[in-house]
């Protein structure tokens, strides 16, 4: 780190957070130590979960102000792609960072239900919910001091890229701070940067290149187990124990953590290269693994998979193909 | 990738297709899609005129990709990428689209079934523009065959190519020749020796300089492709023997069906109810007696057993009411006044002289009744009462409508055929596949009959359904004019359609390896990568879908050129809402 090249201009950063749980812009924060390396090569210009900063001072920002806009999060409602719009007129570089930007993440998982089922469930059926007079969030509301707004609650919750040009995506639930740093710093060395639209802080090459687990071709499940359910081994691959392990359609990077924490691998860092849709791959490979030729013997193996959708989806529904529930 | 440039043509097939869809608004529709360069409609697009209109516009206007809208791709794919090689373009930069079979044969709107042509063109054209040229593919021939099995369908197979001057191993697991009618007396329906047929035959093979022959042999593990196969084998668990051969052929033959699980034939209780597998030792030998050493006065031959019933096996075995009907000749001339009777479900005497022979025996004195062999098989009781026969059988004959009792002294269960136990094994060593009785699959029912869907293995006799002498040697005779078909070539095109491994991408989870029916996947630990053989590879895609991570890609049918077509499909109801 050359904090003393004062001839370097620093480099202007962005870091915003759409629909997310606030875990990436923690995870920004893991660098520890390693901030001053960061503060000391970049200025932040905008990060409303760290620093002071309001919507006025983004929009007062020339375009293509900031160096680099870190968006996490998934575009849920319309304040979300207005200010994702925003900081992409503002930004030379927009990266999708973390799994909801890059494929709509956890939040996306509501697209396995409708704006209505979702509010009623929320505004008038939940256990802690008290709404007698059946109110729900209106985006225009008048009151004597004048009028209010919320954002639009949009039916579907997209990834970023459905709604700017994104140039990198960073995946991970949260990505892993060595790879956001190897990231930071590339491009504050000023490294020839990859091909625009690709991925990066993650590899070509899935878990299972990495994972030291013993994997032979005899992947034949009789029944599916959750991870608790079974005297792991520690050592087989976990789809041979009959455990869903999103591994093989998941991109290396992460560090195998889930994995060497004895937990099978549940897909944040997305697909590799040129498979558009995890979810309907790894269910494509799950059900060849079946081992049954009966359809009642199938449909009771295939019981024991507790929530597919939520499983093979968990991180990638609105960027799959299927989107969401018609 | 180059820009594309398409060229669409709207077949009418004379009113086929026209008298349904309207090819003309189509080929004007489809005018107005970017890439497409030419589009017409013509009355026959499979006729030499049609050809060569899309030759003539390959070169006139540099296109370089064609879809032709018209019948099935089964019947016409072939003729149109012929006419893209012709005129110098890759054959594989086709599409075609069925609007025959597909459309105007099975719809009557005509507005309707315009549209559902529409997208299916429209499909095709997407597709089409990611089409990528596939280089043909040829291999060698080793001239040696490999025949596994040494009934009457080995046998001939055998001496068939060994007389060409060919090489051929024949393997048989036991520690004779002969199969199955090595234990036969007479064959229906001329009632000539078996032994004349089958002796004469064994004689040349042991003696022939271009036959190998190898007894209480059992295949374990086939390796390589057509023309280029190699096996081990064990001859006795002793000496050990590596074999190359370019071509195989299955005939493995079947196994009588075991009758003791029908209750009501008490097969195994009674002694005097015996199989006609044994029946016929009883004919090779001269000898008809009962267990207790007495002449049968009575006899009864029931047919059907363990076939044509679903608590045993659904098919009819084929054989057995002509071998019952030939018994009924034999024992009428050893045993003059014996009282003879065929129970049966249905006659099934079938084939060149077989319903005369059947008329024939009708005419010998024998008692033929009519049985419910779906849901009511006669009953085969002992005969507790002291009269002069050691059992009864209750029938409901079903002609007269009356409940018989039948003194006997002796049955014949006409067991039926099933395939070998070890027909598992045999498949999965050659690479083909069976159906649900265990019998093998032939690549096409009617049109290649003796093929498989492994390139150079073909299924001969009873290993591929129960047959007779004439339909297993005709069989057999098929697959050798194939085989020396092929040799003669010297080579064969394979497939070039097949699955290939992104190698930068493929983790080694090793997904595809158990699924692929070829097994034309193995897996390279150093690399830690899946291999595809692609001279094994048919391009079934069973791989390319069961790969999680999306590093086997399919020839031919790549993500991107299926989600293209079902885009294309897709894109015209957008636009109709």
């Amino acid at each position: 780190m050359t904090t003393e090249n004062k001839e370097k201009p620093k480099l202007k950063m962005a870091v915003y957070w759409g629909a997310a749980c606030g875990g990436c812009c923690v995870s920004v924060l893991d660098v520890h130590e390693k901030l001053f390396d960061v503060v000391a090569a970049a200025d932040l210009v905008f990060w409303p979960i760290a620093l002071d900063f309001k919507y006025k001072d983004l929009e007062a920002m020339p375009d293509g102000h900031i160096d680099v806009t870190l968006f996490n999060g998934a575009i849920r409602n319309s304040e979300n792609k207005y200010i994702a719009m925003l900081l992409r007129q503002k930004s030379k570089i927009m990266v999708a960072y973390g799994s909801c930007a890059h494929m709509g993440g956890i939040p996306g998982l509501a697209n396995f239900s409708t704006k209505e089922e979702l509010f009623k469930r929320v505004y008038f059926e939940s256990e802690s919910t008290l709404n007698s007079e059946k109110i729900l969030p209106e985006p225009d509301f008048k009151v004597k001091e004048g009028d209010l707004e919320l954002p639009v609650f949009y039916n579907d919750v997209m990834p970023l890229n459905k709604v700017v040009c994104v140039d990198y995506y960073l995946p991970g639930c949260p990505p892993q701070t060595e790879r956001l740093l190897e990231v930071f710093m590339a491009i504050v060395n000023g490294s020839e940067l990859p091909s625009k639209k690709s991925v990066i802080g993650a590899y070509d090459k899935t878990q299972c290149d990495e994972c030291e687990r013993k994997k032979t071709d005899n992947k034949k499940i009789k029944k599916f187990y959750r991870p608790w359910e079974i005297e792991d081994d520690g050592e087989t691959c976990f789809l041979e124990q009959g455990v869903i392990c999103m591994g093989p359609a998941t991109r290396g990077g992460c560090g195998v953590r889930c994995i060497k924490g004895n937990a099978p691998c549940r897909g944040c860092y997305g697909p590799p290269p040129d498979s558009p849709d995890p979810g309907a791959k790894m269910m494509s490979a799950v059900a060849t693994m079946i081992d049954a030729n009966e359809d009642v013997e199938i449909d009771k193996i295939i019981e024991d998979i507790v929530d597919p959708a939520g499983t093979f989806y968990r991180f990638s529904l609105p960027g799959s193909i299927i989107r969401r529930k018609l | 990738m180059e820009e594309p440039r398409i060229g669409v043509y709207i077949c009418w097939c004379g009113t086929n297709i026209a008298k349904m869809v309207d090819v003309e608004y189509i080929a004007e529709e489809v005018k107005k899609l970017q890439n497409v360069v030419v589009s017409r409609n013509y009355k026959y697009m499979c006729s030499d005129p049609g050809q060569d209109l899309i030759i003539k516009d390959i070169k006139e206007n540099n296109l370089n990709r064609i879809v032709v809208s018209a019948c099935s791709p089964r019947i016409h794919e072939l003729t149109f990428r012929k006419a893209l090689e012709n005129a110098g373009l890759n054959s594989y930069l086709f599409e075609m689209a069925n609007i025959r079979e597909h459309v105007s044969w099975v719809h009557t709107d005509r507005k309707e079934a315009t549209e559902k042509a529409k997208s299916l063109v429209m499909a095709a054209i997407k597709r089409v523009g990611f089409h990528e040229s596939l280089a043909k593919r040829s291999v060698e021939i080793n001239p040696a065959s490999l025949i596994i099995g040494g009934g009457i369908a080995g046998l001939t197979a055998a001496l068939e190519i060994a007389d060409t001057g060919k090489q051929v191993y024949l393997i048989e697991k036991k520690n004779s020749l002969g199969g199955n009618l090595a234990f036969v007396d007479l064959s229906f329906p001329d009632l000539s020796s078996v032994k004349q047929i089958l002796d004469p035959k064994i004689e040349k093979i042991n003696k022939h300089p271009n036959i190998k022959v190898f007894l209480n042999t059992e295949i374990d593990e086939i390796f390589g492709y057509v023309g280029n196969f190699e096996t081990k084998l064990f001859e006795n668990t002793k000496s050990e023997e590596t074999l190359k051969f370019g071509n195989i052929i299955v005939a493995t033959g079947l196994k009588p069906f075991d009758p003791s699980v029908i209750p009501e034939y008490a097969y195994g209780k009674l002694p005097d109810v015996i199989t006609s597998i044994e029946f016929e030792k009883m004919l090779k030998e001269g000898i008809i007696r009962t267990k207790a050493g007495k002449e049968p006065k009575n006899i009864g031959i029931i047919h059907c057993v363990g076939s044509r019933n679903n608590k045993y096996n659904e098919y009819c075995s084929r054989t057995c009411c002509a071998t019952g009907l030939k018994y009924a000749n034999q024992l009428r001339d050893a045993l003059p006044e014996a009282g003879i009777y065929e129970l049966y479900g249905d006659m099934r005497v079938f084939g060149k002289g077989c319903e005369e022979f059947y008329t024939q025996t009708s005419r010998k004195d024998i008692v033929f009744m009519m049985f419910d062999q779906r849901n009511d098989l006669p009953k085969i009781k002992a005969n507790t009462s002291k009269k002069d026969f050691n059992m009864i059988i209750e029938i409901n004959e079903k002609l007269s409508g009356e409940e018989l009792n039948i003194p006997v002294d002796m049955v014949v269960l006409m067991v039926g055929a099933q395939a070998q136990d070890n027909a598992k094994d045999i498949s999965h060593a050659v690479g083909i596949s069976m159906c649900g009785n265990a019998f093998y699959i032939e690549r096409h029912p009617k049109l290649d009959p003796v093929a498989t869907t492994t390139d150079g293995v073909y299924i001969v006799g009873s290993c591929q359904g129960p047959k007779g002498i004439i339909d297993s040697v005709s069989q057999t005779r098929a697959a050798v004019s194939r085989i020396l078909g092929t040799i003669a070539k010297g080579s064969v095109q394979v497939e070039v359609t097949t699955a290939v491994v992104n190698e930068d991408v493929c983790c080694g989870c090793q997904t595809c390896i158990s699924v692929c029916p070829y097994t034309a996947i193995s897996f390279n630990p150093e690399k830690n990568i899946s291999v595809v053989n692609e001279v094994l590879c048919k391009g079934c895609g069973t791989c390319g879908s069961a790969c999680p991570t999306g590093a086997i890609r399919s020839r031919h049918f790549t993500d991107l050129q299926i989600l293209s077509q079902i885009e294309g499909i897709m894109s015209l109801e957008l636009e109709e809402v």
